[in-house]
């Protein structure tokens, strides 16, 4: 275990690690640009040089990321030489670079830019007339590269060689000619994974196109929460308008309470930095169309008269069923079993199935069930596929995804739903429920890691939540109390 | 491209076992030999020979400017213009083969018989200035000389 100095504190490495690797695991910083811990070093951004001792009380400069630990080793991360070494790279690296960042959608959280105010703070020295590249260039149809804002970093050519295998980007052309490029046969427009280039791009060059223009980026915050895409559950980051910047100009009360963006919540336990570009669409998923009415049989009804008639439904059934949603949190499977105990035969189904032409599963992140919380609801459950008894009197189906044909024609029917779908009419009483977003709660994955995700908006006025409507729901029906 | 598979065998001997991607570069040098250019046809059967990437081969070609992606006149006249075949008059002889030839540097003549281009050094400064016509070297040159190489390749 090599022992060295940085900056004067003393720490043990590892056997093979790198200054870069030693330091920022003892949450000492040293800036990067081009390096990065799930990718291969490539050295060539040059920013993160560090000074390192001579015997003979002088001192020489080194990149960090790629400078192997040794024993005894003195390393400074703010010396004089180091501090002249980096404004001077800094200088270079912006040499073609536009600083347009008024107009950028990466500024306020732009490696680059945090840097320059850092480690430069200087106009360009340079004397020559800036390369122009193509902008607005179209590297697929979910990704916009302005070219003459890119450094040349290569992270998201590693990354689609090294984590998503696509082999989908290339560094074309040559110095100041060198454009990120997608290969022609079309290998980055099929990356299930394409969007975390996004993320990782220092610079403004790799932009989402559905977030482009969208909003200043400390207008939002972050919430965290897990994607119910599939039951890897990646922990993520809803970022929506930030209470103190709420639009109040008419018809934009919408944007208020809509997520404008989704980026991965690193984790180490689940999906580490990365998520799949379906995490990237949950806005839309998130933005369906919503039921916020209580109906029965198909007619308007007010939440509390439909609470109620479902409770005598309940109350009144001789063989009740239960179709449980594999979408329900933790929290609500466990209010389900706590207020109706064994008093329903319970199945769990799934709410989703891969959509055509979505990648069912893979090595990395996706997973071929296509619900959050399966595990957490076969575990109180049972896994027994759904299969409703003939003589099954009244089917409680909680989430969307039954076939309604399944049901027996006699068998009454609640549902609770929280979309607006055509089935919601044939339910004898429909409930709307509230969404993830909406409230607090936890889903366990495939592999039993329980992750939390929060509360991002209010719900609707008219929309119950499923954890307080079981106990509800059984309060007059006997079963658990 | 097909018919350069059995050099491409011998070549592989040359390296270890999984360094197919070092064989992109001569591979397409004996290609662009063969057809003298490289044609979509031949990436694509590059990319299944070798099992490499195809942005790989795509890097490869845009990097090098002397692999080309299309074909050019039958006589290929380099001149050199880098700074001692500059001093030593190159310019002259760029100024004279445009002139002669009624091309810019990059273009063919129309009859498809010259391509004209301008390179840097070609590694041969002690007898500047140098043009290759071809595959030949022509080093020391001079107007007249320049006048009858071209009236030769006509």
């Amino acid at each position: 275990m090599p022992r060295l100095t940085i900056d004067g504190r003393e720490i043990e490495a590892k056997a093979g690690q790198t200054v870069m690797e030693a330091a920022t695991e003892h949450g000492i910083f040293i800036p990067y640009f081009c390096w990065h811990p799930k990718l291969s070093v490539p050295g060539n951004c040059r920013i993160c040089v560090v000074g390192v001792a001579e015997k003979d009380g002088g001192e020489w400069v080194e990149i960090a990321c790629n400078m192997p630990v040794s024993e005894g080793m003195v390393v400074f991360t703010n010396s004089e030489k180091v501090r002249a070494r980096r404004k001077a790279t800094m200088q270079f690296i912006t040499l073609n670079h536009p600083v347009d960042c008024g107009i950028c959608d990466k500024a306020g959280e732009c490696t680059l830019q945090d840097y320059h105010y850092e480690y430069n703070g200087e106009r360009s020295v340079s004397v020559d007339a800036k390369v122009h590249a193509t902008k607005h260039y179209a590297l697929s149809n979910r990704i916009v590269l302005d070219n003459e804002r890119c450094i040349q970093c290569t992270r998201c050519v590693r990354f689609t060689r090294e984590i998503s295998k696509s082999n989908g980007l290339g560094l074309v052309n040559r110095a100041d000619h060198s454009l990120v490029r997608a290969a022609e046969d079309g290998s980055f427009a099929n990356d299930a994974y394409s969007d975390n280039v996004i993320d990782i791009c220092p610079v403004g060059a790799l932009l989402s196109r559905s977030f482009l223009h969208k909003a200043r980026v400390w207008y939002l915050e972050p919430t965290a929460s897990v994607c119910p895409g599939c039951s890897r559950g990646c922990t993520v980051n809803l970022w929506h308008r930030r209470p103190e910047w709420r639009l109040k100009a008419p018809g934009m009360q919408a944007a208020n309470a809509s997520v404008d963006r989704v980026t991965p919540l690193e984790n180490p336990a689940v999906n580490g930095p990365w998520i799949c570009n379906k995490g990237r669409d949950l806005p839309k998923l998130l933005g369906r169309a919503r039921a916020e009415v209580a109906m029965l049989k198909g007619k308007p009804a007010d939440l509390p008269g439909a609470i109620a008639q479902a409770r005598s439904l309940v109350a009144a059934a001789r063989r009740p069923v239960a179709i449980v949603s594999s979408w329900g949190s933790n929290e609500e499977l466990a209010a389900f079993k706590a207020a109706f105990g064994t008093r329903l035969e319970a199945f769990v189904k799934a709410d989703h199935l891969p959509e055509p032409g979505e990648v069912v599963e893979d090595s990395l992140l996706i997973r071929a069930d296509k619900n959050p919380n399966t595990a957490g609801a076969t575990a109180l459950f049972g896994d027994r596929a759904p299969a409703i008894p003939k003589d099954a009197d009244l089917v409680l189906v909680w989430g969307e995804g039954l076939d309604f044909g399944l049901i027996p024609p006699a068998a009454k029917i609640v549902y609770l739903n929280a979309w607006l779908q055509p089935e919601n009419g044939h339910a004898d009483v429909f409930i709307p429920t509230s969404i993830q977003t909406e409230r607090d709660g936890h889903y366990t994955n495939f592999a039993g890691v329980t992750s939390a995700f929060s509360k991002c908006f209010a719900k609707p006025a008219g929309v119950a939540d499923a954890e307080t409507l079981f106990p509800a729901l059984a309060a007059a029906g006997g079963g658990a109390p | 491209m097909k018919h350069l598979i059995p050099e491409f065998e011998k070549m592989k001997e040359r390296f270890p076992a999984g360094f197919e991607s070092s064989l992109v570069l001569p591979c397409l040098h004996r290609i662009q030999a063969d057809r003298g250019f490289v044609a979509d046809e031949d990436i694509d059967g590059l990319v299944a020979y070798l099992g490499v990437p195809r942005v790989q081969v795509e890097e490869v070609l845009s990097y090098y400017t002397m692999l080309r992606r299309e074909g050019i006149g039958r006589h290929h006249l380099q001149v050199c213009r880098n700074i001692a075949c500059s001093m030593r008059g190159a310019e002259g002889v760029i100024e004279h083969a445009c002139k002669r030839l009624g091309v810019k540097p990059g273009e063919t003549t129309a009859d498809g018989k010259f391509t004209l281009s301008t390179v840097e050094c070609l590694g041969s400064c002690g007898t500047a200035p140098v043009m290759m016509v071809n595959d030949a070297y022509h080093e020391n040159l001079t107007l007249q000389e320049l006048d009858r190489l071209i009236e030769e390749c006509k």
